[in-house]
């Protein structure tokens, strides 16, 4: 369909799971894809161009995108997807646990939308999609740390909202349930199924129903849409 | 063109393109002595953060380098680098010596 045909998207934790997932859909919709991610690609196409980097690291994230300038002349879409998760009760949370999911779940997205920014600023366009979680909502124990980012992110986006709706850039947030994926199965998945089963619509998410919603928030007729969180599942 | 011109053209060409955008009745009158922050600026904080990002960028490629000005440092000067468009003119040079000596 060439929904992102001429458009440029940069994905963070590219490699597996929701951001593979997303790359290659952007891939597919004819976009150019920079996945930023820790590891190496898994990704092959002429369109895509991957850049290792260690999202726990601010100089790390800052010199990828002094990199990116002499590879792509503009930066349309971004969106912050890379993620760590820890859980643990916060009493016996590990402090360098907790540091690297501040570190890679809040001041990664900080940084790569700033200097995503400073790309969309040159076209007066641009889409930032921060990819949340329902732990915002349901607050489990043990995520005290995790959840306490994921709703750093969507405040994260709705003050860059203000700060940049005069580029034309929109920032949004996407808060996703549960989904087949590494990260998933780090957790029980008896405590997993029975959150799933106490949502409006008791389902783990599909590729479809995430990308439903990334495609809502970086079309072009989304113009006016900013500052907002969708929650898949009936999360609220 | 020494580097102090290079820089000064980088800044000024910034100050043009925040005009671009500006309202007519908004727009900054551009010169070396144009202020950018205090009492005598014109410019908002949005515009001044539209000008810093625009050199900072234009300096970067240019030299390859990259270049923050809004840094403890800048922040804690006696004399703040962006009081005009002169004295961030010289504070970007005495950056430059530094990280790319000419």
């Amino acid at each position: 369909m060439d929904l992102y045909l001429g458009k440029t998207a940069l994905v963070t934790g590219a490699t597996r799971g929701v951001g593979r997932i997303i790359a290659e859909h952007f891939l597919d919709e004819g976009a150019a894809v920079v996945g930023f991610a820790r590891g190496e690609p898994t990704l092959t196409a002429a369109a895509y161009h991957h850049v290792q980097v260690d999202l726990a690291d601010p100089m790390a994230i800052q010199k990828a995108f002094l990199g990116l300038h002499k590879q792509v002349a503009s930066l349309d879409i971004v969106v912050n997807n890379a993620a760590v998760l820890t859980s643990q009760y916060a009493m016996i949370m590990p402090p360098a646990a907790a540091q690297a999911m501040v570190n890679v779940n809040l001041l990664a997205p900080f940084i790569v939308s700033r200097e995503a920014a400073k790309f969309m600023r040159k076209s007066k366009w641009g889409r930032i999609i921060n990819i949340g979680s329902m732990a915002v909502s349901l607050e489990p124990m043990g995520d005290s740390v995790y959840a306490a980012t994921k709703a750093g992110l969507s405040t994260l986006a709705n003050v860059m909202a203000k700060e940049f709706g005069p580029m034309n850039v929109t920032c949004n947030t996407l808060g996703i349930t549960a989904i087949e994926s590494d990260m998933l199965a780090q957790l029980p998945r008896d405590k997993i199924e029975a959150i799933i089963a106490s949502l409006p619509a008791p389902r783990f998410a599909t590729p479809a129903d995430i990308l439903n919603v990334v495609d809502f928030f970086a079309a072009e007729a989304s113009s006016y849409v900013t500052a907002q969180t969708v929650y898949l599942g009936g999360v609220n | 063109m020494n580097r102090r011109d290079e820089i000064l053209a980088i800044v000024l060409s910034a100050l043009e393109s925040l005009n671009e955008e500006l309202d007519e009745a908004a727009r900054v009158e551009i010169g070396p002595t144009t202020p950018l922050f205090g009492a005598d600026a014109t410019l908002d904080s949005l515009s001044l953060v539209s000008v810093i990002v625009d050199v900072e960028t234009a300096l970067t490629m240019k030299w390859d380098a990259p270049i923050s000005l809004t840094d403890d440092r800048a922040m804690s000067r006696e004399v703040s680098p962006f009081d005009d468009v002169g004295t961030l003119t010289d504070y970007i040079l005495e950056l430059l010596q530094e990280t790319s000596p000419a």
